[in-house]
């Protein structure tokens, strides 16, 4: 090798043209996408998420949770992503663009999280769902119906999740159609099956959380959503649900005694009567939140093993408060049983940490239909199946 | 053929008093020169490379025991992994990898080193932005990029404190003697050049001008390839390509050979990391170049591996005596096996089943550890001796060293390899539930553990060992500590 010069020249250009390649090519092709909407400009997606979820963001990064969970679904052909019901449709560029950063992952000890709030039970199934405002769920046992969720709805569903998520009141996401969880709770048993050795408690639970407060809580949830057409029924969930809390305190009073019995089999919620005042006090407060629901994230964080037993995650304890309560225990408490169960006047709360980033998890949603994406399941057909349980 | 004459000296002749004194005077001024900053970078480097391996080892068992210390924030997996990760990048390999870089040019530019206190204070900067940042990962104050999770604050202190070293590094080789230019003066030369070039780019792109998107992983593996292969894979090579030849007493077998290698590998390891994004959310080219300039690093992987084992042949037996030889040559072998894993797992039909495995672990430890640590090992065995001026204590420190980092690391790899194929294939499967691919790894996480701790024995007894050298324990002899008793015609033996 001769002379100094050229080499140095030759060690920089390599880089630089890898550089040209790798990075500043990429940035020409896929740098500068924008939000796709339809023809009205309305149904805009993706939307830049909200504070909370944002700051739950760099929890999740603080807590190196992408480690161990990715967010991208690969293509049906590359790999068995979809068919483990991770997404009906692969993770495309446009998915990430307010990502920063874009947490792609390269590691799966823990299931891929790119739709993680997609699969939570409440919010998206309802408002495709509604009728109307009387009849918020549709009729008992009909679980299809309520996955099916059109997918042009489902802006407004995520919309609804994340304000609702975000309202400093116990997680009310979980509290706004809590009798839609109930209904498909047919669907929640299998998953229970598979999840959660004590099954879903949805309504029992999640109805017992406005109870603490006025009805008021909903409310920020039917705000922010308005922006879109499909929304609008949402506003109806609240109303409905404002009826129940007057019989979930009493439910929540029978949480704790049942502490202490083994767990029963989830019969009562599997079978919703829908409407949610009839629900709630019927169903057996021993069982778990639903799958994938603010509560059963806030649990599922405090102790994983409650809820799956060969679980590897780690507890993240320290994101919540144990504390003695006089008089009324919170709305958003954990409420563990067997083993984990605290003694009388003591109760787990969520930090607002926990809480952000639970709303960071429930705005992981990219089952919006993209233009440049085939989606799996066509969006107007009901996937009963592609909504059952995903492992 | 030969131009640096480094391999013709043995120190054996000493009696040879015409041109043998005079060198060896000239070496002795080089030593002595670079004795302060590089003895001050190995230290530090074995001061992190302890942490780390106690770091790693948190991370191995809580990965089977999840509820092993995870009650308090700093202390939880998420945290104690990307601290393991940057303590080894950071704090080990460039510590370990800038002392060997700058003693290496010292002896290769037949320069001595210019006003090494101000290398001092970059290497005293560079520690201390590796602290913060490890402080700032445990407290929670990550990026959320891989190998890059130090802070933002911390990025600058690492710049400068960079800039400082490489400048000197740099500056030495304009005050070369001698003109032509050794192949390990070409990596290392490289690797300090390429440095600042890749971490500036991805600090722009990522922290300064932050690109959209799924672009920020792209950059950020871009990235992570490149410190792997053109910082750390070209400190390893460099120092290789020295040790060798030196040891053994013979010169490189072909030059012609070298540059091949050298360019191609320029030319092609630094077009790869999209590999690990494998129908990731991208456009197919990026992966597809990614992949093909994989496969093409066997170029350079053969063309290196061919010129080593020319060099070495009928000299292998000298790894019987040679510490230095041994662990170097193992590390040598180690990267063709890390390029060629490179090239299977990046294959799309392999890539569905291991990307998201523990291979992608075991792949990093072939690399990081297989490869370049133990050629580093290999070199401070070498080089320290000469900076201390006494010999190594105990020939069974060494061995230990060695043979537990060697089953350490193939354990490890093993288990890894196996462990994420199970993995893989259980995680494709859609009829088995997701948890079972969780719990079928659990075994060979298990077995992971147990190569932790050989290889945490190895490190401990290595920093032992050194603390010896540095407290002048070492052995007072004229003649290298060599593993076995040298058979009776040392003749043939040259150096050590």
């Amino acid at each position: 090798m001769k002379g100094f010069t050229p080499l140095v020249l030759g060690i920089l250009a390599t880089l630089a043209f890898s550089w040209l390649g790798l990075a500043y090519i990429p940035d020409l092709q896929i740098g500068n996408l924008d939000p796709q909407s339809d023809e009205e400009g309305t149904d805009i997606y993706p939307m830049p998420k909200s504070g909370m979820a944002e700051r739950g963001r760099r929890i999740y990064i603080a807590n190196g949770c992408f480690y161990c969970h990715s967010e991208q679904v690969r293509a049906d052909y590359a790999a068995s992503d979809i068919d483990r019901k991770w997404g009906d449709r692969r993770s495309a560029p446009r998915d990430y663009i307010f990502d920063r950063p874009a947490l792609l992952g390269k590691m799966r000890l823990g299931p891929d999280l790119a739709n993680i709030g997609k699969r939570a039970p409440a919010e998206e199934e309802a408002a495709p769902a509604q009728p109307g405002p009387s009849n918020p769920a549709p009729p008992n046992a009909s679980p299809p119906a309520a996955n099916a969720s059109p997918p042009p709805a489902n802006t407004a569903a995520q919309q609804n999740a994340k304000p609702a998520a975000q309202s400093p009141a116990p997680p009310a996401p979980a509290a706004s159609p809590a009798q839609t969880a109930a209904a498909s709770s047919p669907a929640a048993s299998p998953r229970a099956a598979n999840a959660s050795p004590p099954p879903a408690n949805a309504a029992a639970q999640q109805n017992a959380k406005p109870a603490a407060q006025s009805p008021a809580p909903p409310a920020p949830a039917a705000s922010p959503a308005q922006t879109t057409a499909a929304s609008s029924p949402a506003a109806s969930p609240p109303a409905a649900n404002a009826s129940p809390p007057p019989a979930n305190a009493a439910a929540q009073q029978n949480a704790k005694p049942a502490a202490a019995q083994p767990p029963t089999s989830p019969v009562p919620v599997a079978s919703p009567s829908q409407t949610a005042a009839a629900s709630s006090p019927a169903a057996s407060p021993s069982e778990s939140p639903a799958l994938y629901s603010a509560a059963w994230h806030h649990q599922h964080l405090y102790a994983p093993r409650s809820l799956n037993l060969d679980s590897d995650m780690p507890a993240y304890k320290f994101l919540y408060e144990k504390r003695r309560f006089g008089g009324e225990q919170s709305a958003d408490a954990i409420i563990l049983r067997g083993e984990g169960a605290l003694g009388e006047g003591w109760e787990i709360v969520p930090t607002y940490d926990a809480k952000c980033l639970v709303a960071y998890l429930m705005s992981l949603n990219q089952s919006h239909p993209l233009n440049e994406v085939k989606s799996v399941a066509p969006p107007a057909a009901s996937p009963a199946a592609a909504k059952s349980p995903a492992k | 053929m030969n131009p640096t004459e480094i391999p013709l000296k043995s120190p054996g002749s000493v009696t040879d008093l015409s041109i043998g004194e005079v060198e060896q005077v000239e070496r002795a001024l080089i030593d002595a020169s670079t004795r302060v900053p590089v003895l001050m970078f190995y230290a530090s480097a074995i001061v992190w490379l302890l942490l780390g391996t106690v770091l790693a080892g948190f991370t191995s068992f809580k990965l089977h025991s999840p509820d092993l210390l995870s009650n308090v924030s700093f202390l939880t997996w998420g945290r104690i992994r990307p601290a393991h990760l940057n303590v080894m990048l950071y704090g080990w390999g460039s510590n370990v990898g800038m002392g060997t870089a700058i003693w290496l040019m010292a002896r290769l530019c037949r320069t001595t080193l210019r006003h090494p206190l101000l290398l001092v204070t970059g290497g005293g900067f560079w520690n201390f932005g590796v602290l913060l940042g490890v402080c700032g990962i445990l407290a929670g104050d990550s990026t959320g990029y891989h190998w890059l999770e130090f802070p933002s604050y911390v990025a600058v202190t690492l710049f400068l404190a960079y800039s400082l070293i490489a400048s000197w590094a740099v500056l030495m080789f304009r005050f070369r003697r001698g003109d032509p230019i050794y192949i390990t003066q070409w990596y290392l030369l490289a690797a300090f050049l390429w440095f600042p070039w890749m971490y500036l780019a991805a600090q722009t792109m990522l922290f300064i001008v932050p690109v959209q998107g799924v672009l920020q992983a792209a950059v950020n593996w871009w990235y992570a390839n490149n410190l792997l292969f053109l910082w750390f894979g070209s400190l390893a090579l460099g120092t290789a390509y020295y040790m060798i030849p030196k040891v053994i007493g013979r010169p490189v077998y072909s030059y012609h050979l070298a540059a091949i290698g050298f360019w191609t590998y320029a030319f092609f390891a630094s077009w790869t990391g999209m590999q690990r994004l494998v129908d990731g959310p991208f456009p197919a080219w990026m992966i597809t170049v990614s992949i093909a300039a994989m496969i093409l690093c066997i170029i350079p992987v053969a063309t290196v591996g061919l010129n080593h084992h020319m060099t070495m042949r009928g000299y292998f037996s000298l790894m019987r005596y040679s510490p230095t030889l041994r662990f170097t040559v193992f590390g040598a072998m180690s990267y063709t096996a890390f390029s060629v894993l490179g090239v299977i797992i990046s294959l799309r039909s392999f890539a569905r089943y291991l990307q998201f495995s523990e291979v992608s672990v075991a792949y990093s430890h072939l690399g990081l550890y297989a490869f370049f640590s133990m050629i580093m090992f290999g070199a401070m065995y070498y080089i320290v001796p000469r900076l201390v001026g006494r010999e190594w204590r105990f020939a069974s420190l060494i061995k230990i060293h060695f043979w537990a980092s060697v089953y350490g690391i193939g354990l490890m790899t093993l288990m890894l390899l196996a462990g994420g194929m199970v993995q893989g294939l259980n995680m494709d499967n859609p009829t088995l539930s997701f948890t079972e691919s969780t719990q079928s790894v659990l075994p060979y996480l298990r077995g992971r553990s147990i190569s932790g701790i050989l290889m945490t024995v190895a490190h401990f007894v290595f920093a032992y060992h050194f603390l010896l050298m540095l407290l002048g324990l070492g052995r007072t002899a004229s003649v290298p500590t060599f593993l076995n008793p040298v058979n009776p015609e040392p003749g043939e033996m040259v150096a050590h």
